[in-house]
């Protein structure tokens, strides 16, 4: 309660706002609506692709299928902002969007590669194996559905690596291991594993079923999400219902997403690891993109512009109209900040189509990929400090402690 | 009243930054470097049972200051080589492996300090000197490597905070441009309280601790050289110490801890690698421990975090 007090006060001591937080957040979710929306129809696309590579298979329907994948993850991406700080979203996430993935638990893998000391099934190639024993319980997987994926395979015996549903399971299947380390090159899947009558990997049929499963199951997850956001959605909700912790919500996702998960898990980490694995988009090399991309969705909703697929802006109320309003100085340095973690982002983006893949910049003793990595990753731990400053211009520093059990009754713990 | 107070006064007076600072931070990371210095010296000579006593001395001082993810430790990724886990995928060991049987010039100190960090530090060298099976080649030149890097990186981690310790107690000063305000500093450090009990309660607690039905004492910290529990109580110390320090006045808090040190204790003296938790009755030790350090985490957001005028902050554990 007091909490609650400080908070109370110090937001009625802030200066009258020309835009009011429950327009921002209303437009924040509109935002989200609109980029899960194009996230639906650029999935929708691919699954136009995966048909006909199933249909026909060729060395141009597996170019297409994966052009589709790439164009798909270009507004997915972007609405990573949307994850942290609503728990709709963010208990949703893992299953589209999870990595690392044992990728032997679907498809066969090179020899030896199928290696997890805590996951047993890291090997499993469910392609190739139509019954099988996960959890002590026998699974009949002769029919590969959405449903067989979703609920038996994903996440199987309660490890995360088991990784059979979302993006990276379909990028997986468009493009197979990329087996060339920390040197040139993507996975290089060859169109035949999907050819009924020149089958190379084996089990063709039960590839290209997978390969339909996973796709319509992204589909219907995508769908599920974009629901979420419409009108009455629990997404919407979480952020509108009230106002002050809809922009929170907005900060933490942004703060997020911007240190702990992006500079952090994602970029810092692999580049010190070495390890070529460690690249979000590691089967078809297109983890700059998918870097960019976030970048460009943290900035979206700061600003509250967002570019859509079509090319039409939506832009309205912005969580920066309420920044620039509490303290100007925050808000010039942040929209300072988020413009240069995108170039940063960018250089990165551009270094990667002029030559340099991600996975090469990261191995050990390359100091130019080293260099554009750690530029990115330090402008987006420098973009998290000034998210701070923002939440604290904004007076909602005290917010996050509310609903805390103990600070009604901090005793409990010695009951 | 007090809220009133805490929204018109930028701080509240407490002696937090400089304490901290001081008589906790410093200190740690020096004793560290010394410890490190020493291992290095025995790492030349290569006596395994001289290493493994060293190697405890120098893991119990880094238990001391690893929960302080902030400025030079977490720069050019020093903490990670210093302690890379978990490594659930045996990157380390398949790194070092390469390393063993490669060109040796790659143990030159440059090359190595540019290796991957699973491949250095603390749980790299036990798997050197409590190795699980035969190496394929003598370990010796890579320990040497191994525990000369630990302690460059001890180093630069001490010879850092000097500067770094100065941003934190010279907050809100002209050309200060780390911390604007005292709050900022405070919360960094605060961040790193809440963020170290969040990453006891999740990794060196939470992963043995599995589910149920499928517990996994294999996936505890450090079982070579038997540190498991261990671990966990120099965690718990650490943070009590390092709490302490922050505020004056957290009775409740600091007694949780007490009492979370004291189920530690026990654990450490029963069950050192939390063999025991594969049963129900040992399960239960850990489980109630790990509900004791949650509760402190809640303690310590209602109880420090006010007394410091701070929120919790982003850190580096937010994603996944």
């Amino acid at each position: 309660m007091r909490l609650f007090l400080t908070t109370a006060l110090c937001t009625l001591a802030l200066p009258a706002l020309a835009v009011e937080k429950t327009e921002v957040v209303a437009h924040y979710a509109d935002i989200g609506l609109a980029t899960y929306s194009d996230a639906l129809t650029t999935a929708q696309a691919l699954q136009q692709a995966v048909a006909a590579l199933v249909a026909t298979p060729s060395e141009a329907t597996l170019q297409a299928a994966r052009d589709a994948w790439k164009a798909a993850r270009v507004p997915y991406q972007q609405s990573e902002a949307f994850r942290f700080g609503n728990p709709v979203v963010d208990d949703w996430e893992g299953r589209v969007n999870s990595w690392p993935l044992d990728e032997g638990l679907i498809d066969y893998v090179e020899a030896g590669s199928a290696l997890n000391e805590e996951n047993a099934q890291a090997g499993l190639n469910v392609i190739a194996t139509p019954k099988f024993v996960l959890s002590g319980a026998e699974v009949d997987a002769t029919t590969i559905t959405p449903d067989l994926i979703a609920t038996r395979l994903h996440e199987a015996e309660g490890i995360e690596a088991n990784v059979a549903s979302g993006y990276h399971a379909v990028e997986f299947m468009l493009w197979g291991q990329d087996l060339n380390g920390t040197g040139p090159g993507a996975g290089a899947r060859p169109w035949t594993d999907f050819s009924a009558t020149d089958c190379t990997g084996g089990n063709c049929d039960r590839r290209a079923a997978y390969l339909v499963a996973a796709t319509q199951l992204l589909v219907d997850d995508l769908t599920e999400m974009v629901g979420n956001w419409g009108p009455e959605g629990a997404a919407r909700k979480v952020v509108t219902d009230d106002p002050t912790k809809g922009v929170m919500a907005i900060l933490t996702g942004m703060g997020s997403l911007s240190y702990g998960e992006l500079g952090g898990e994602r970029m810092k980490l692999g580049l010190l690891l070495n390890d070529p694995e460690e690249e979000q988009d590691c089967f078809s090399d297109n983890t700059q993109n998918s870097h960019y991309y976030d970048g460009i969705g943290i900035r979206n909703v700061y600003t509250g512009a967002y570019t859509r697929v079509d090319g039409t802006v939506l832009q309205g109320p912005a969580l920066a109209d309420l920044v620039q309003a509490a303290d100007p100085a925050v808000d010039a340095e942040l929209r300072a900040k988020l413009d240069a973690s995108v170039a940063a982002l960018g250089a990165v983006k551009a270094r990667a189509e002029s030559g340099m893949a991600y996975d090469q910049m990261i191995e050990a003793g390359n100091a130019e990929g080293e260099a554009l990595i750690m530029g990115a990753v330090d402008a987006l731990v420098d973009q998290t400090k000034t998210i701070e400053r923002a939440v604290t211009a904004l007076g909602l520093d005290q917010i996050a402690f509310e609903g805390s059990d103990s600070l009604d009754n901090p005793d409990a713990i010695f009951q | 009243m007090r809220a009133i107070l805490f929204c018109l006064l930028a701080s509240p007076a407490l002696a937090d930054i400089p304490e901290a600072v001081q008589d906790h931070i410093l200190p740690g990371y020096a004793a560290f470097a010394r410890a490190s210095d020493s291992l290095a010296a025995v790492g030349k000579t290569c006596d395994v049972r001289a290493l493994q006593a060293d190697f405890h001395l120098t893991y119990d001082a880094w238990m001391a200051v690893q929960h302080l993810h902030l400025g030079p430790g977490e720069d050019a990724g020093r903490a990670l080589s210093v302690l890379y886990w978990p490594d659930p995928k045996g990157m380390g060991a398949k790194a070092q492996k390469a390393l063993l049987a490669g060109d040796p010039a790659k143990l030159a100190p440059e090359a190595f300090a540019q290796q991957s960090v699973a491949a250095r530090g603390l749980l790299a060298l036990e798997r050197l000197i409590w190795p699980a099976d035969t190496l394929p080649a003598d370990p010796c030149p890579l320990i040497a490597a191994t525990t000369a890097d630990l302690a460059r990186v001890a180093h630069e981690i001490d010879t850092g905070w000097q500067d770094y310790a100065r941003l934190l107690t010279t907050a809100a000063e002209p050309g200060n441009t780390a911390f604007l305000t005292r709050a900022e500093a405070r919360q960094a450090l605060f961040t790193q309280l809440a963020t170290g009990l969040e990453s006891l309660s999740d990794q060196r607690i939470g992963r043995p601790l599995g589910s149920f039905d499928a517990p996994h004492p294999d996936r505890a910290e450090a079982r070579a050289s038997g540190r498991s529990a261990r671990n966990i109580l120099l965690a718990l110390q650490a943070l009590r110490a390092f709490t302490a320090t922050l505020t004056p006045d957290a009775p409740l808090t600091l007694a949780a801890f007490d009492k979370a040190i004291g189920q530690a204790q026990a654990l450490a003296d029963s069950d050192p690698v939390l063999d025991g938790i594969a049963t129900p009755g040992g399960r239960l030790k850990l489980e109630i421990l790990g509900q004791t350090v949650t509760a402190i985490r809640d303690l310590v957001l209602a109880e420090v975090a006010p007394e410091m005028d701070v929120g919790i902050g982003f850190n580096s554990a937010d994603g996944d």
